[in-house]
Order: structure tokens, then sequence, then C-alpha cells
């Protein structure tokens, strides 16, 4: 029993990262521009899909073609901030909203078109299974963890050590404070909508490697990444971060002792009870 | 040092501030008084760019800055102190005056932090607390740091002693007369028009939108209608 619960936990370790990933970009962007950006789950998926065509096509090893679709995620999401929510900027919020639906359409139109409807799987070779007491630990799911873990730090430390960092969470508390200071309120947006895709992208990769990319995938973990948002509370670094790993495992636990048909169901059912006892969600401020 | 000919300030094409013009030289004190609404606070934010100039000109040291953005004005030497603080809530105290240096590559942003920390001691006691669990005097000091930490040729502050208990109030103007004294050229909006008057080298009186009196600032505290309708005599 305690040797499956930890069995689950690791599996969900692995998924509650991706859901991390997903997470902390859409929470950076919500807090600077206030935009609930719905495209980013497909998005993402064009990042992992253009890993699987980089590596099989194009014949790269894996891991030079990650980076390569990092860069592209960063660039991507530059183009996206400039192309698609610069233009509505001072417009009443609900044009932001349909801007964010139609380029949802948008991108998984072009996903379809350029990659095909057949569920994809990143080829990374790596097969080897860990065995640590009655736990097996496949290699790909540790270092998928290990991923997370590392660029999840590595943004918390640009956030919080780094003057541009610094001028991000000051535009997310006080747009024209942060003017004051000489912040070019311009320019900002641009990086962070560069690295929550480049984030993103990670999160598309890492799902392309531990199970496939099919049209809808996208779509459905960008309404987990928002529950997660909300679950951690809105707005809230270290809620998206425990958001996310709660969601992650307790739905790899529901999987494991229940069904698998009805993780979603079960996590959603969690996400609900949460909210109720806590509306602010698990590290948001009481109102 | 600041020159400004003419500015107009519009809200939703309702114009609010009619073409006013002020002048600070540099090391001077200017206070802008005037009841709530009369365009005092319009007037600052055109001059920081917070706000677009519907008409006129603005210039800083001979340079036209009437459309640079904020930033850019920041980065030319003006640094506003805002009205009600504005402090980064759930940055801790010191994130808060390191953002004040934003613009600032040189090396002595650090002796700059200790010397604000010297001036307010409470900024030092709570420097690691969330800026936000300051009180609003406690925020206030903060945010005048914050402007300070720029090093600012001229600072302007928006309502200083807004929303404060008196007791506050005078640490404020106690606070603004050591910064005079320090020699930043001040350019000051301020309702409690007693105080500032006390503080200023020079004044103007706002009205609706328009300058109706300008002068040393101890000959219009003697003026017999600034004092009927502004000091309460």
């Amino acid at each position: 029993m305690l040797i499956e619960i930890l069995q689950q936990t690791i599996n969900g370790l692995a998924i509650g990262g991706v859901y991390v990933l997903i997470a902390l970009g859409l929470t950076t962007v919500f807090g600077i521009l206030g935009i609930a950006h719905f495209a980013h789950g497909s998005i993402s998926m064009f990042g992992g899909y253009l890993t699987y065509f980089l590596a099989t096509s194009q014949g790269l090893p894996v891991l030079a073609a990650i980076p390569v679709a990092l860069l592209a995620g960063f660039l991507l999401g530059v183009l996206v901030e400039i192309l698609a929510y610069r233009p509505v900027r001072n417009a009443n919020h609900i044009n932001a909203f349909i801007v964010a639906l139609g380029l949802t359409m948008m991108v998984e139109g072009i996903n379809l078109q350029l990659f095909g409807h057949e569920q994809v799987v990143i080829p990374t070779g790596l097969t080897r299974v860990f065995r640590l007491g009655g736990i097996t630990v496949p290699e790909l799911r540790l270092y998928v963890i290990v991923a997370a873990i590392v660029l999840v730090v590595a943004m918390m430390i640009f956030v919080e050590r780094t003057k541009t960092g610094q001028a991000i969470r000051a535009v997310a508390e006080n747009r024209d404070a942060a003017i004051l200071m000489g912040v070019n309120v311009r320019t900002i947006p641009l990086i962070v909508f560069g690295m929550s895709t480049a984030l993103g992208v990670a999160a598309g990769i890492m799902v392309g490697a531990l199970f496939a990319i099919a049209p809808g995938i996208g779509e459905g973990l960008v309404v987990k990444g928002f529950a997660v948002l909300i679950l951690g509370g809105l707005g809230s670094f270290p809620g998206a971060i425990l958001g996310g790993t709660v969601l992650g495992i307790t739905e790899s636990i529901a999987a494991g002792f229940i069904s698998s048909a009805y993780k979603d169901v079960i996590a959603f059912v969690v996400m609900i009870l949460v909210l109720l006892i806590r509306p602010q969600g698990l590290l948001g401020r009481a109102p | 040092m600041l020159s400004v000919r003419d500015l107009k300030v519009s809200y939703g094409g309702i114009e609010v501030v009619h073409g006013v013009s002020l002048d600070v030289a540099a090391g001077e004190c200017v206070a802008l008084i005037g009841a709530n609404g009369a365009g005092k606070s319009s007037t600052l934010k055109a001059i920081c760019g917070l706000v677009p100039a519907a008409g006129g000109s603005i210039a800083f040291e001979g340079n036209d800055i009437t459309r640079a953005s904020g930033h850019a004005i920041v980065r030319a030497g003006i640094t506003m102190c805002p009205e009600g603080r504005q402090v980064f809530p759930q940055m801790s105290v010191i994130q808060n005056l390191r953002m004040g240096a934003y613009t600032r590559n040189d090396s002595e942003q650090e002796a700059d932090l200790s010397r604000m920390m010297d001036m307010f001691p409470i900024l030092r006691e709570r420097q690691s607390q969330a800026a936000g669990k300051l009180s609003g005097g406690e925020q206030e000091m903060l945010a005048i740091a914050r402007a300070l930490m720029a090093r600012p040729r001229i600072c302007l502050f928006d309502e200083p002693s807004l929303g404060l208990a008196p007791k506050i109030v005078a640490s404020v103007f106690e606070t603004l007369a050591r910064i005079k004294a320090m020699g930043v050229t001040i350019l000051l909006v301020e309702q409690n028009s007693m105080m500032a008057l006390n503080l200023a080298d020079r004044a103007y009186l706002f009205e609706a939108g328009r300058i109706v009196m300008e002068g040393a600032a101890g000959a219009l505290k003697n003026h017999p209608d600034v004092m009927r309708a502004y000091l309460g005599h």
C-alpha cells in the first residue's frame, strides 16, 4: 500500500512538473497583462511537435532539438505579444479574451496542417528503469522531474534576483509606479511572453516524451493550467508550484487506486473541495 | 531646469488643465497649491509622462520631453514620488528601494541604500517585510526613499501628506525640508497649503485648471485672497 502510494507520487511528480511549468507561464502573463492566455497550451504543443519534427525528419539528436524548440518558443511568444495582444492592450478586456480564443483555434489549426492528426511521441531513447526498494522509476520520468525543478528554480532566481525579474514583479504589482521607476512597460511584456512560452514549450516536450502529442491535448493542458492557478491562488508563484504538484499527484493516485478513466473527475473534485474551504486558493491572499 | 509652457491636459476629451506655464530652477523648491481638482496632480502626471499632454510643451534642461515616454523621462533625471505612495505591496522594503535605483548602473547603489536606511531607521528595521504591511506613514517614507534612490535631478512629490495623521504629516514635511537642505530640486503638489508654503521658495496657485497667482512663497502666504481661501484665516 505504502509502496504503491510512493510509486504513484513519483508518477504524479512528473505530470505535476508539466502542470507547474504551464501554470507558471499562465500566471506570469496574467499577472502582467491581466490576460487569460488560452492559446498557451496549443503553442506549447507546437513546441513539442517541433521537437519531434527536428528529431525525426531532420535527424537532429533530441538533446540538440530541445534548445532549438525552446528558442523558437521564446521568439513565438514575443511575436504573439506584438501581433495578437499588443493591439488590444488598451481596449476592453473582452477583446483580449476573444483574441485568446481565436489564437487558440488558429494555432490548433496550424499544428494540424503542419504536423497532421496522428499522435506523435518524441523518441528520446531513454528506456532504462531504476529500481529503489519496491519502487520503479523510469529514467525518462526522473529526468523530467529534475528538468522541471531546474526550470522552476531558474525562473524563481530570475524573478527574485535580477533587475529585469524585479521589474516584471513591479509591473505586475503596480504598473504606473513601475513606469515612475523607469521601467519600460513596452518591453517587459515581450520578455514575459517569451519566457512563458519557452517554459510552455518545455512542458510540451515533456508531454511528447512521456505520453504523446495529438490534436486537442494542448487545450486540455491549458484548462489544467488554469485549474492549477485557481487551486494555488491567482497570481501566486509558490501557489502555482504547489497547485501543479498537488494536481499531478492527486491525478496519479486517483488513476492508480480508482481508475484512470476517473482521474480528471477526481482531480477536479479535489480542486472544488479545496476551493470550498479556501476560496482564495491554497496560497492565495484572503480578499 | 524644468520649463512648462501652456500645458493642456485632458481626460477622455474633457480638458482639466487649460494651459499652465511654470518654471523650476536648479536647487529650488516650488509648490503647486490649490483646491482638490484644480489640475495640480494632472500637471505633475503630464510632466512625468503618465498622462499625455494635450497641448503645450515641457522642457527639461533644454530638451523637449513633451512626447517622451515615462521611462525615458525617469532616465533624464525626473523622478516622482506618487500620490497614495504606490509602493509595490508584496515586494520587501529593500526590494522596493532597489526598484528605485532601476535606471542606475553605478557602483554606489548599495551605499545609497544604507544612506536611505540611516535617514529612515524604520526602513532598516523592516527591510525584509512586505511593503504592503507597513503603516501609511511608513509607506510614505518608503516612497520618498525609493524616489531618492534614483538620484533624481528633480524630485516631484504628489500630495505626500494625503491621508496621513497630523503628526505623521509634520514628520513628512520635516523629511522634505531635509531633502531640500541636501540640495535636491523639488516640485511639490500639496493641498496642505500652509505646510507647502512654509517649505517652498516659490509657489503657484491653481484654480480650476489655471494658474491664478504666482510668486515667492512668503508673499503668497500673506496675500489676503490666499489666506482667506486656502489658509483658513
